[in-house]
């Protein structure tokens, strides 16, 4: 199997090429676009010799070279884009999250890829966490009782210095709104397959503020009502302070009429403290490799669509993509204007 | 001299106060429609016929009534030239809330509403760090409260209680603006759950809200009254530019029980347990030591107007489903 890597503009790229090389899929990488980049950030061919994966400096090219499947890690902003140019090629997508900055851009792409008769997935990985599949086989087998209210958390660094797009509306269509709110909205999705239908976001920019280069929310709180009447409130804050000893979290409780139910999907890991670091905490992280299992399912159906099959693309696919992208999308205009939005979905 | 407290209100609550006001040596009046002997029993009190018999032999008056009952006998009380406790939140809505205020300072009386969370040293810790500048400017703050529903059924009448926001909520609420300052803005929904479903389980809630503060920063708090038998916890995380706090009152307690059988065990109560620390008694003494002339407690009537009129601003908005704009004071 032959799978493109578009862009090194989302730092996942790193990972998901190891990934892919060590489950012998063969790799191109291309990473043409570096205008959204600043002195400093690691990008192109110099990060490809780094990765010990080949490079190429145009998309024609990459193509040419007659991918089965690309990954795209493009700034947010130009995922439309770059999935609607390999629907073109006939070419399986997964793209990173959040699928597109509007709900236009997503059907765009759900569209373009439905056309083409290829394969779209969106790349939430926590999609694959076996805590969360707890949470959802309690919730199923009705441990909790009937659904009424969650509250997620997204908690992260302030993504300076990695990657200045981030921070910049203009390639990534916001700050942690858009960030961080759609990993939960997914896992929501993924447990209680409820449509959203009202949206009330807050936001402010006082975390991290001094940073150079942060032009977008750093805080948000995000209150979403669904369908059946469950409510869910996440909080996307990049609120882990930068020396804190992992990079942030996410965790999910879901409260149900007889419990409550809790997920921690980056709880597993060894702690203590280390006195190189003032004593901070230890924090050895182990368990599952959810952006593996992402990967392992999307060379899967890709296989399965080359051997002749036509199953469509597993969860979590572009649907819901475009679901969270909606949401974002209404909290983003909600945090605006300071009043609850309607979710704009087709059907 | 001694301390005479007429309690008014002998329910649920009153083992707290009861045994806040002995421990202060306090000589104890009972005033209540019901339970008030077993009151008398367990905090050797004295029990009176009347609201004004009691009146007649107190000094201090704690109301631990149902919410609907607090206005008229705190106003009966301050009439009376008492000082006053009154169990959170201090009035039902806010205009009773702003006429008991009025009433303190036409008597020249203390009023002093029981919002007991500011006495949990976790809260009082945070605080304190924020105070202290040791978080940097505040951010994103959450509060989560959690335990079984009530079993009486005033609570559940939303025009006596104000349901789960101006009851149980309004204690996070209160520490979104102790710790974080005046509140701009609120939102509020809510899940409840359908008395008759799922073999006669009783009216479960669960209430969000979410605050923007006068200085930018923003709040979520999260009440559960949830099952009869889900045991009481609470937690909150507060993120400021330099640092974070966490608090999950279910981690961290320096005890832990594994047994072969997983079935917990309901102790019957819907109030948080405290065995190393007494934050009613702590509260208590702190009034009792202003009423004596000490320095001014933790809280002040002014908090008490403070949170009611936000949980109020949060029930328009459950009402409405917009966010309200709270007025500046």
């Amino acid at each position: 199997m032959k799978i493109g890597v578009m862009s090194f503009a989302h730092t996942h790229a790193v990972g998901y090429t190891t990934l892919l090389k060590g489950m012998g899929v063969e790799v191109l990488t291309c990473d043409p676009d570096r205008d959204s980049s600043v002195e400093g950030e690691v990008r192109g061919a110099e990060m490809a010799a780094q990765l010990g994966v080949d490079h190429v400096d145009t998309y024609e090219e990459l193509f040419a070279w007659g991918p089965d499947a690309v990954v795209i890690c493009s700034e947010n902003t130009r995922h439309r884009r770059d999935t609607e140019l390999a629907a073109s090629h006939g070419v399986h997508v997964l793209c990173e999250k959040p699928l597109a900055t509007t709900v236009a851009d997503a059907e765009a792409m759900i569209e373009a890829c439905e056309q083409a008769g290829v394969l779209l997935m969106t790349a939430f990985p926590v999609h694959f966490s076996p805590q969360a599949a707890q949470a959802k086989a309690a919730v199923e087998s009705g441990q909790v009782g009937e659904l009424m209210a969650a509250l997620g958390t997204n908690n992260g660094y302030c993504p300076v210095g990695v990657r200045a797009w981030f921070l910049d509306p203009q390639w990534s269509g916001g700050g942690c709104l858009v960030d961080h709110t759609v990993h939960v909205a997914e896992l929501l999705h993924h447990i209680t397959g409820a449509r959203p239908v009202v949206v009330n976001a807050v936001k402010n920019q006082i975390m991290h503020a001094e940073l150079p280069g942060v032009m977008a929310e750093t805080g948000g709180l995000v209150t979403i009502t669904y369908d059946n009447g469950f409510k869910a409130s996440i909080d996307c804050s990049w609120s882990v302070p930068q020396h804190a000893p992992t990079w942030g979290g996410l965790t999910l409780e879901l409260v149900g009429r007889t419990g409550v139910v809790e997920v921690d999907a980056f709880a597993t890991r060894v702690g203590g403290w280390d006195s190189r670091h003032n004593g901070r905490d230890f924090w050895l992280p182990f368990g599952t490799d959810m952006d593996a299992e992402l990967l392992r399912t999307f060379v899967g159906a890709v296989e399965g669509r080359l051997a002749g099959g036509n199953d469509p693309a597993p969860a979590p696919d572009g649907n819901v993509g475009l679901l969270t992208t909606a949401i974002v999308q209404a909290a983003r205009e909600s945090a605006e204007t300071g009043q609850p939005v309607e979710v704009s979905l087709p059907g | 001299m001694t301390l005479r407290v007429g309690v008014v209100g002998a329910g649920g609550i009153s083992p707290t106060h009861g045994g806040g006001w002995q421990a202060l040596g306090a000589e104890i009046g009972v005033y209540s429609l019901e339970h008030a002997p077993r009151f008398a029993e367990r905090h050797g009190a004295t029990e009176y016929a009347s609201l004004e018999e009691l009146l007649g032999n107190v000094d201090i008056v704690d109301v631990i009534t149902p919410t609907p009952a607090h206005v008229e006998i705190a106003k009966a009380a301050l009439a009376a030239g008492k000082d006053v406790v009154c169990e959170k939140p201090m009035a039902r809505n806010l205009a009773d809330a702003r006429e008991l205020v009025a009433l303190a300072e036409q008597h020249g009386r203390k009023l002093y509403p029981a919002h007991v969370v500011r006495w949990f040293p976790q809260y009082a810790a945070a605080k304190a760090a924020v105070e202290a500048g040791e978080l940097g400017q505040l951010a994103v703050m959450r509060f989560n409260r959690a335990g079984q529903m009530p079993r009486t059924p005033w609570f559940f009448d939303d025009e006596a209680s104000g349901g789960i926001i101006m009851d149980q909520m309004l204690h996070d609420l209160d520490q979104a603006v102790w710790i974080g300052g005046p509140v701009a803005t609120v939102y509020a929904t809510e899940t409840r759950g359908e008395p008759g479903a799922e073999g006669g389980l009783g009216d479960t809630r669960v209430g969000l809200v979410t605050m923007t503060h006068r200085n930018g920063a923003i709040s979520l708090c999260r009440g559960i009254w949830g099952a009869p038998g889900l045991p009481f916890w609470y937690s909150f995380q507060v993120a400021g530019t330099t640092g974070l706090l966490r608090y999950d009152s279910r981690h961290e307690t320096g005890f832990q029980l594994t047994r072969a059988s997983s079935a917990a065990e309901d102790d019957g109560s819907y109030l948080p347990s405290v065995t190393s620390f007494d934050p009613y008694a702590a509260e208590i003494a702190d009034f009792a030591a202003a009423f004596a002339g000490g320095p001014e407690p933790r809280v002040t009537m002014h908090d008490g107007v403070e949170a009611v009129k936000i949980a109020e601003a949060a029930l328009e908005s459950l009402r409405t489903g917009r966010t309200v704009t709270v007025e500046e004071n």
